[in-house]
């Protein structure tokens, strides 16, 4: 485990030189500070009186806080999910390939590592920085909503950690395409095609119809049976943010499905790395 | 193990992976259509079915008014609406009974209406002539009495209130002043009693119901054009939901909880008048707009009045009541400077659920008939 941690680090270490995860970081508390300046609640017995952003009163209507604030809590789910998943494959896409690049590999499997612990090292350490990223994004947002509204909710910090799982299958995905292409474009390139995938695949049972029966149909449902189903996950966190029913049978059972989908992509990457030559 | 054999179970593992992934999403999404979230539909407009219903009121057309040599032709109009009360501060409320009786709320008030397998219904058809399922059109509730339009050619007035004394009264109407009345049963035998309320018909098509000769008299002139030049109290424009119309603001006050005293003297104090619109086409929706002079003191009894909804919702929550806390997620006050709008909806699966005994006891009635 320690040799997978060490590479963690040194992911981590890389991240924090690059300017634009740092441009990332500020743009969040820059995002918060202004909602939390900018927004002002009353909110009289539990409920969302009136509501002013930049000084202008917002035509709301007079209802509970939490249902009020559904919306809201529901947009900035979607928002920190797909817009997470985005980000994450458009900032880590780089950092596979670059520890692949010529010179570097070399001194990296010098070390007295096994290969696999380089892999499973960056994927720990993108992650790290995915939920560190997430859980700093929605523990602002519970904070400024909590303060201002008075209306406590784990909701948008579950959705983002959520998004996380979602973000894991993608960047295995992402990380196994570095293995067989050295290309950075590639690399978010494939994460892109199976976040759209995902997004499909959440939604496989509605768009079955679509397909003439017979051979396209059966395939469509072959090819999504197994692509992780980060829209459902996606509507899930929406649901689980804004304090409703949930539309899945078993998020348990979804979110470790999601998961297990990323560790056979990362597993994939193994099996392909352990074979490569450098 | 060798470079070869390792790789190969990192390739098994994978495509177990895989598989494991695939049920574990399969199970956790889950294949049966995802539940729709309730939407309420509130009534907030007049939609085209009610215009064209409102239009098909139109029957009534008063005689032509010959002034300094000018003929005008009157518009016709709905005699019901030229039946309400005038002027400000008045309580009319209308519902459509036809309409809800064919709504789905109407047919499981029907299931409760029918517990006895129909008995009293047809009692009541047989006495009064009147099948209150088919000839009955609205009912309005007034702060004098109450007013019944439909179809009243079958209907058994002249037997029914036969005993009492009457008159014919302007162009279409019979006023039947208080008194006895004889009610011959079924059976034959013969009831007496009697009623200290004034009745009126018109043209078999409306039964007015007051509390003295004068009061349905007044009803009769509105109808036919003999009234005061003010506008009735519901608008033709305000004709849609099943249940309509305006209430005073003492009514209104009168219908809160005595812990709410508090509340009841501030509606008091600020509105001024209260229009009022239930749907009842799918769940029960419901719209209330409260109307005041000072749109400061509207306002924050409209924020009162969110704040009330939303404690009774967190109560509900907390009592583990999930029926009313879903059914309270709906209400809202959306204030708009002198008047603020209050929402509240049922959803029809919880009627359904609270009046679910109502279907099983008629059909044990009339299994028990047969």
């Amino acid at each position: 485990m320690k040799p997978v941690l060490g590479i963690a680090g040194y992911v981590l270490r890389e991240a924090l030189s690059r300017k634009f995860i740092l441009a990332f970081l500020v743009g969040i508390t820059l995002v918060l500070t202004v909602v939390a300046l900018s927004l002002r609640i009353e909110v009289v017995d539990g409920a969302l009186a009136a509501s002013r952003l930049f000084g202008e009163e917002l035509r709301n209507s007079i209802r509970s806080v939490d249902v009020a604030l559904r919306p809201v809590y529901q947009a900035a789910a979607f928002l920190v999910f797909y817009g997470g998943i985005l980000f994450g494959i458009v900032a880590c896409s780089d950092f596979a390939p670059s520890l692949m690049s010529p010179g570097r590999i070399e001194h990296l499997l010098a070390l007295p590592i096994q290969r696999w612990h380089l892999l499973a090292g960056t994927f720990l350490g993108v992650m790290t920085l995915a939920v560190g990223g997430t859980l700093y994004g929605t523990t602002g947002l519970v904070l400024i909503f909590g303060v201002k509204a008075g209306y406590w909710t784990a909701g948008p910090l579950i959705a983002g950690l959520l998004a996380c799982v979602g973000f894991a299958a993608v960047y295995a995905v992402m990380l196994t395409t570095a293995t067989l292409v050295r290309s950075a474009a590639l690399c978010a390139a494939s994460g892109f095609v199976f976040l759209v995938g995902g997004i499909i695949a959440g939604y496989r049972q509605q768009m079955t119809p679509f397909f003439e029966e017979g051979f396209g149909r059966e395939a469509f449902k072959a090819v999504t049976l197994v692509l992780p189903r980060l829209s459902a996950l996606a509507v899930a966190a929406g649901d689980i943010a804004s304090s409703t029913p949930l539309e899945v049978r078993s998020l348990g059972l979804l979110l470790l499905g999601v998961l297990v989908f990323g560790f056979g992509a990362l597993a994939v990457g193994f099996w392909r790395f352990e074979g490569k030559d450098y | 193990m060798d470079n070869r054999g390792r790789r190969r179970v990192w390739l098994v593992v994978a495509a177990m992976l895989f598989v494991v992934a695939a049920v574990l999403m399969f199970t956790g999404q889950g294949e049966e259509p995802a539940m729709e979230t309730p939407k309420v539909e509130f009534p907030r407009r007049m939609r085209a079915p009610e215009r064209e219903r409102a239009e098909r009121r139109r029957t009534h057309v008063l005689p032509v008014q010959v002034d300094a040599g000018t003929q005008e032709r009157a518009r016709p109009r709905d005699p019901l609406l030229a039946a309400l009360p005038r002027g400000e501060g008045k309580t009319a409320v209308v519902i459509e009974a036809n309409a809800l009786r064919h709504s789905p709320i109407g047919e499981l008030l029907l299931d409760c209406l029918m517990r006895d397998g129909g008995k009293r219904l047809e009692e009541l058809r047989n006495l009064s002539g009147v099948d209150p399922l088919q000839d009955l059109d609205r009912l309005v509730i007034t702060d004098e009495g109450m007013m019944l339009s439909g179809n009243f050619g079958n209907a058994k007035f002249k037997e029914l209130l036969g005993e009492r004394v009457s008159m014919d009264y302007g162009e279409g109407a019979r006023v039947y002043e208080p008194g006895d009345m004889t009610v011959t049963r079924p059976d034959g035998s013969t009831a007496r009693g009697r009623s200290e309320a004034a009745v009126a018909t018109w043209n078999n098509e409306l039964l007015v119901i007051g509390k003295s000769p004068d009061e349905v008299k007044a009803v009769v002139d509105r109808v036919e054009g003999r009234g005061p030049d003010e506008p009735p109290a519901i608008s033709e424009g305000s004709t849609y939901g099943e249940m309509y119309g305006v209430l005073s603001v003492d009514q209104l006050a009168r219908l809160l909880p005595k812990e709410q005293a508090e509340l009841a003297d501030r509606i008091r104090r600020v509105a001024q008048n209260v229009e009022l619109h239930v749907d009842a086409s799918g769940d029960v929706a419901m719209v209330a707009e409260v109307r005041g002079a000072n749109g400061d003191e509207v306002t924050d009894l409209g924020k009162t009045l969110g704040a009330a909804l939303s404690m009774a919702r967190i109560k509900a929550q907390a009592e583990g009541e999930k029926d009313l806390a879903q059914l309270l997620d709906f209400a809202r006050v959306q204030p708009d400077g002198t008047s603020f709008k209050l929402e509240m909806a049922v959803p029809l699966d919880v009627i359904k659920q609270r009046l679910a005994f109502c279907k099983e006891e008629r059909s044990a009635a009339e299994a028990a008939e047969r």
